[in-house]
């Protein structure tokens, strides 16, 4: 009795530990196939990477500008400008923009508009009974559909993450000459307090959320199932998880990097 | 396949529909005819609570973690560590939390929204509300709105509380440049009462948006199970640039002109 009382009370726990399991069979047998000839996905992988393009530029420009120009630009202007310190701005853009602002919302966006739209198209193969039929042909989904997804997730997010960084300082340019202040201090702070360790760290970070979103997009599409609700709640499930794992991992990476990397941290 | 100016062209179609969706749902609200359903509102506040709280709350913690360890390293690198009370005072309270709160708001409850109002859609359970005599509309998407103006506030109030405990434990006990007392001094001494209600005004028109253009795509969704999945990653990635766009726009009426700051004359 009271051992079925427990089971009852674990479940949630118990299907959740299941399907980060399952994720992480699904990972590394994506990165087995992506490795192993031979090499089928070619075609489909440009054509991922350019629907992954299309859908999030627009998003992703928008994004990056509101956020920079708000949290970080309106917000430590003011506050810097009473100490008459404005040229200063430069420097913290490197610490929010490019170490923090840039990979999340890069991820973000592409989670809310890429990773959406794959496992909504997943899904529907799937309760089309598409993905079975493949398999019934002998072609292998994993290595036809996951892995040509996964590659062009991983690019493409570090490569969306470096336009991120530059419409992000554009936000930061914005709001120094919103305070009537010369350009030529921002960038002066700029390039002094940035180093290369900023800049791939965060395109590491960044693509590294992209193997986050391509996994849990992919495997949360390939088992949509349940009736009508079903593409629909796996795309809600698949949102949540890929939020919850990103921000779990920036906070991982963040504080490894900052504390492995004493020069991140002097004085300039 | 898709064109490169699909996306904003799509937008720009939808956005006068998405209007004049959620200015009927909300005149539908203030006229005061959701009333009629009020236990149903009640529902939809409880269902928020119990599906979603833990997960939003949970977010929050992570983003004050994050805040204090930027804060930390920050004022580090500036020489001025006991200072870190500064950054995290505004990362948490002013710009950070109402994002993340935003940002899981429309992941968990926007999408759970559209998949739920989608699936009635597509099994034409709206038309037999309709045949019934009951108002679809008003039964389906006011009282969820009025659901989500019920139990947001207190949602949203329990996440500022975890992010500030987050941000202490990052800056106090992982990186530890500060005294306890020394970081709360600075980190109270930023903040007052106003900032709170700027805040909450934020989340509270990002959960509004949220709420309104999960039950429009949902509403509208057709094409079967299908449709309902694509209706869901429309709708994410339509909230995802709307919060940011409110966040902006919060900033730049609230603090735009005033950093309303402690320092100087």
């Amino acid at each position: 009795m009271a051992a079925q009382v427990l089971g009852r009370a674990l479940l949630p726990a118990k299907s959740f530990l299941e399907q980060v399991g399952e994720m992480m069979i699904l990972t590394a047998r994506t990165v087995a196939a992506a490795v192993r000839p031979p090499f089928p996905y070619g075609e489909e992988l440009v054509g991922q990477f350019l629907f992954v393009l299309k859908l999030s530029w627009f998003p992703m420009t928008v994004s990056t500008f509101a956020l920079c120009f708000g949290a970080p630009g309106l917000q430590a202007a003011g506050v810097l400008d009473l100490f008459g310190a404005l040229d200063r701005l430069g420097g913290f853009f490197v610490v929010t923009a490019v170490r923090f602002i840039g990979p999340i919302v890069t991820a973000a966006v592409v989670a809310g508009v890429a990773g959406t739209a794959i496992t909504a198209d997943l899904g529907a193969r799937k309760i089309r009974e598409e993905l079975d039929a493949l398999q019934v042909l002998g072609v292998d989904p994993i290595k036809n559909l996951v892995v040509p997804r996964f590659i062009a997730l991983m690019v493409i997010t570090g490569l969306l993450d470096v336009f991120a960084i530059v419409f992000g300082l554009t936000a930061g340019m914005a709001a120094t000459l919103l305070y009537d202040a010369p350009l030529g201090g921002f960038f002066a702070t700029l390039f002094t307090n940035a180093l290369t360790t900023d800049v791939w760290g965060s395109v590491l970070m960044c693509s590294l959320f992209g193997a986050i979103i391509a996994i849990v997009c992919c495997y949360k599409g390939m088992t949509a199932s349940g009736g009508p609700a079903g593409v629909g709640r796996a795309v809600n499930q698949a949102v949540v998880i890929i939020f919850m794992a990103n921000f779990a991992f920036l906070y991982t990476f963040t504080a490894v990097l900052l504390a492995t990397n004493p020069e991140l941290q002097t004085i300039r | 396949m898709i064109g490169w100016f699909d996306v904003p062209r799509s937008w720009l179609d939808s956005a006068g529909e998405i209007g004049r969706f959620a200015t009927h749902v909300i005149g539908l609200v203030f006229s005061g005819r959701v009333l009629r359903f009020f236990g149903e509102s009640l529902r939809q506040a409880g269902i928020l609570v119990l599906g979603s709280a833990l997960i939003v709350w949970a977010f929050v913690f992570i983003l004050g973690l994050q805040c204090g360890l930027i804060g930390a390293y920050f004022s580090r690198s500036i020489g001025a560590p006991s200072n870190a009370g500064l950054f995290s005072a505004y990362c948490d309270l002013r710009e950070g939390l109402p994002y993340a709160f935003g940002y899981i708001l429309s992941a968990k409850v926007g999408t759970g929204i559209v998949a739920e109002l989608g699936a009635m859609r597509i099994s034409d359970e709206i038309d037999a509300l309709e045949v019934m005599g009951i108002q679809p509309i008003t039964f389906l998407a006011a009282t969820r709105l009025l659901g989500a103006w019920i139990a947001i506030p207190f949602l949203y109030l329990v996440g500022i509380g975890l992010g500030y405990f987050a941000s202490y434990l990052a800056v106090v006990e992982q990186v530890g440049d500060v005294s306890s007392g020394g970081y709360l001094l600075i980190f109270w001494t930023f903040q007052d009462f106003v900032d709170v209600i700027f805040s909450l005004t934020k989340s509270m028109v990002m959960a509004t948006t949220i709420v309104l253009v999960g039950c429009y795509f949902g509403y509208t969704a057709s094409g079967g199970p299908v449709g309902v999945g694509t209706a869901t990653a429309r709708s994410m990635a339509v909230n995802i640039v709307l919060v940011n766009i409110i966040g902006m726009l919060g900033t730049l009426v609230f603090y735009g002109s005033h950093p309303r700051a402690p320092i100087g004359g």
